[in-house]
């Protein structure tokens, strides 16, 4: 427990060094937030310094960057330059998104990767460990830009079957409770509002899943070659256990720890959002929210999801070393 | 009676939500940064704003500026404007319009710190408006600080707002409220997804000039945000989307062939150019500029690289602004010709020259470059990111080494004051050429204050005409917008603002 609390304390030293190496890349990054907001009719220049000063780029750096860690450490982030609101609130409404698509993906990615890759070690060599085989490099190699339009090209364009873009199709809203629309239409009893959402989030997570999936399903079937060889395997195959109860209950649990691991760092990152795969399917999420902005020099805003992505690393490293300990008790933290 | 009024109720129910309500859907490829009509500078946010926020003047399809919410508008004096409002204007919360809230709006506008201590970043499109009179509840007089013509053009760039409504949810709550005198109201704004709006059953009706007067067509319009090409694409042939803007290029043939929907383009007002550094040599010789501009094929590189999606240009404006000269000469491509200017410059051997462009301008800076070569020109292109180009290019002492630069000018009041002034007066803030003529400034100048339209028009179409002989740039082409267009859609069009005004469009 006292790791844990730890490891807490050094995520304070991360996110200090990443709040400090974001803000001096930012400095020196040439380009002016206020041209570009004026951009579109080029504005006078009396114009242009009001807004310097609304948005405090008239200070010097120094001064900027200590008066932003002063209001950080009380929740505030500034105002977004573009949307003229708090960056809290801005990133919290696209947050759920990011969040539903990335829950989404890895639990489809798990779906597709575990079962396949266990198959393929005990199957080696075998039809099914070949076509797994092909089908991972497929899934690296893949675009995902590509895929998500070849996928919206077939199922939307040609079949019909699959909305292109969005996330619930109109009339079917329903109360924001955790703002993940699969969860809350199923808490407002809506099941064909649950329906619809599920149509949403089929291909956009289908496009994300794939590329998660392939080294996951690598892992798992080296992962369980070498548990399939170890002696506890052989052991509990000659007391006399089932085929099945070994493999499942016996090396698949010990398997799956370097996945765990590999999942952990996917879900980080997906958790930033996925800036293409939300353009594709004009997801609202937090990627394509982010990038905008760096192209815009939204700084506020940037700095507050560069600090955000960096919590969730952390946290979500620490998770996976706990899932270690629930996976084999004989590691401990 | 439990039951009649049950049956009453229900009846009821069934009028306020139509089956098969008519709804218009907008494949749009940005979301709006707000609903707050003063707090943004982006056109894609007007355009949205535009279908719930009227103005008190706006602009017919020939982008002839008409009244709106005004009842009719006219000139004091030099510095004072007279406009009368419509009687019996409603807001979509109900309440009726007056003469307080066009002067809140306005000075919301142009007032310092009069955003909840934020100053407007549109502010400055409203130039000189120094303050704003009530003279009697349906009418207010704009003062301004020094003569503005354009004042009427610049007008349909600004939406009417409640002061009662600001007052009470704050310049904060506007962001993500709206009540407005515009045809559809506000029901949902899913952020980065999508903008729900309704018809507003008691609008007043929109500009008398631009037919048909009345509520919307629709019953329900969604902007959908669909930031990439290619799906927004794939959502008009699905048959999800009605319209959608910024259609690429590429897509023309496939959308036309569709069956299902059509290309449809306007002109839009922003005009291209490549920028020669005139305060540096080999540039500062007219002949020079004259050669690069014979060497230039512009109707090729239309056809070719822009699938003919530009009309080229022989000067700064837009065949629809205020003021084109549709006389200037054009620059002939020719080769020869250029050569021969070239030698008589004293350049016969070749010049060496880098042509500065923004990474998203890149095939078609490469097509003038390798024009520029048959000229006998050594031209390379060097692709830069926009906001670290622009800084450069616009000041004097940073662009001392640079040679040319393909840039554009936005000139959305459709109005030469708006363009002309800043690229070519010398000093000029997007004067990147730094272009320099006594002749051009005191014409200029002279435009600025007079009120005659007739004399301004003369005055702007002298200064066109001596631009086109100076040649301080390469004279390119204005773009055009692209819409894919369902065949559901009619009483629509494009117009030259990008505007996507939803008030008349059917749909079958």
């Amino acid at each position: 427990m006292g790791t844990v609390v730890d490891r807490l304390l050094q995520l304070v030293t991360v996110l200090l060094g990443v709040t400090v190496i974001v803000f001096v890349m930012i400095t020196l990054t040439p380009g002016d937030p206020v041209e570009i907001m004026l951009g579109d009719m080029k504005a006078a220049p009396e114009q242009a310094e009001a807004l310097r000063r609304d948005m405090g780029l008239d200070r010097p750096p120094v001064e900027r960057f200590f008066r932003f860690i002063g209001n950080a450490v009380q929740g505030n982030f500034g105002l977004s330059f573009f949307h003229r609101r708090p960056v809290i609130d801005v990133i919290a409404e696209r947050l759920p998104a990011t969040i539903e698509l990335t829950l989404a993906a890895l639990v489809l990615a798990l779906a597709i990767s575990i079962p396949l890759g266990a198959l393929a070690a005990v199957q080696k060599g075998g039809a099914l460990d070949r076509a797994a085989t092909i089908g991972a490099l497929l899934g690296v190699s893949m675009p995902g830009f590509w895929f998500g339009i070849l996928l919206i090209m077939l199922f939307a364009v040609q079949l019909g079957v699959l909305p292109v873009s969005g996330r619930i199709g109109y009339g079917d809203e329903v109360p924001a409770l955790t703002g993940l629309l699969t969860i809350d239409t199923l808490l407002a009893g809506r099941f064909d509002s649950f329906a619809q959402a599920l149509r949403h989030l089929a291909l956009p997570s289908l496009t994300l899943a794939l590329p998660m999936a392939a080294p996951l399903m690598r892992v798992t079937r080296a992962s369980m070659l070498e548990v399939l060889r170890s002696d506890y395997v052989m052991f509990a195959e000659a007391k006399g256990l089932s085929r099945r109860r070994v493999l499942w209950r016996h090396a698949l649990k010990n398997a799956l720890m370097p996945a765990v691991t590999i999942a952990a760092l996917e879900t980080g990152s997906l958790l930033g959002g996925n800036m293409i795969v939300e353009s594709v399917f004009g997801w609202p999420g937090l990627g394509r929210l982010v990038v905008e902005s760096i192209f815009a020099r939204n700084y506020p805003l940037v700095q507050a999801a560069v600090l955000l992505y960096a919590v969730t690393y952390v946290l979500l490293n620490l998770l996976a070393d706990l899932a270690y300990t629930l996976l084999n008790p004989k590691v401990r933290l | 009676m439990d039951r009649q009024m049950l049956a009453l109720g229900a009846v009821l129910v069934a009028l306020t939500l139509p089956v098969g309500a008519a709804e218009l859907r907008v494949g749009f490829s940005q979301d709006a940064l707000t609903l707050d009509p003063a707090n943004h500078r982006k056109r894609e946010t007007e355009t949205i704003i535009r279908n719930m926020c009227d103005g008190l003047l706006t602009r017919d399809s020939h982008m002839k500026v008409v009244p709106e919410v005004a009842e009719s508008y006219r000139q004091i004096d030099a510095k004072t404007w007279e406009i009368k409002l419509r009687k019996s204007v409603r807001f979509h919360s109900g309440a009726v319009l007056t003469a307080e809230d066009v002067k809140f709006t306005l000075d919301r506008l142009t007032q310092d710190n009069a955003m909840g201590g934020q100053t407007s970043p549109r502010k400055d499109l409203l130039g000189p408006v120094s303050s704003v009179d009530i003279v009697d509840p349906q009418t207010i007089r704009i003062r301004l600080s020094s003569p503005w013509p354009i004042l009427p053009a610049m007008l349909p760039f600004q939406e009417l707002v409640r002061k009662g409504f600001v007052d009470r949810v704050g310049s904060a709550g506007l962001a993500t409220q709206v009540d407005c005198v515009g045809p559809f109201k506000l029901v949902e704004w899913r952020r980065g997804d999508s903008i729900i709006l309704e018809r507003f059953a008691d609008y007043y009706g929109g500009s008398q000039e631009i037919p048909p007067v009345g509520p919307a067509k629709v019953d329900r319009v969604i902007f959908r945000i669909i930031p990439e090409n290619s799906s927004r694409v794939a959502a008009l042939l699905a048959g999800e989307v009605d319209i959608i803007n910024e259609l690429p290029v590429s897509a023309m043939r496939q959308v036309d062939a569709s069956g299902r929907a059509k290309v449809m383009r306007a002109n839009g007002t922003r005009t291209f150019f490549v920028a020669l550094n005139t305060a540096k040599k080999p540039f500062d010789d007219p002949r020079v500029r004259k050669a690069l501009n014979h060497a230039i094929d512009r109707k090729l590189i239309i056809d070719r690289v822009l699938s003919g999606t530009a009309v080229p240009l022989n000067g700064v404006l837009s065949p629809q602004a205020f003021g084109f000269n549709a006389d200037l000469p054009e620059y002939k491509y020719d080769p020869n010709r250029a050569k021969a200017l070239l030698a008589e410059a004293g350049y016969g051997s070749g010049l060496t020259l880098m042509l500065d462009a923004e990474g998203a301008f890149k095939d078609v800076a490469e097509a003038i470059a390798s024009m520029l070569q048959r000229a006998g020109i050594k031209a390379t292109v060097q692709v830069w990111e926009g906001a670290v180009l622009t800084p450069i290019w616009r000041d004097a002492a940073k662009r001392r080494e640079r040679d040319m630069y393909f840039t554009s000018w936005g000139n959305g009041s459709l109005d030469p004051s708006d363009i002309m002034l800043p690229t070519l007066h010398t000093g000029g803030r997007g004067n990147s050429a730094g272009y320099s003529n006594a002749k051009v400034d005191e014409l200029l100048d002279a435009a600025e204050t007079e009120l005659d339209p007739a004399k301004r028009r003369a005055l702007y179409s002298e200064a066109q005409s001596i631009v086109n002989a100076d040649a301080p740039w390469i004279f390119l082409w204005l773009p055009q917008d692209l819409y894919g267009v369902s065949t559901r859609v009619s009483g629509w069009a494009p117009s030259p603002d990008s505007r996507i005004n939803l008030h008349r469009a059917m749909v079958k």
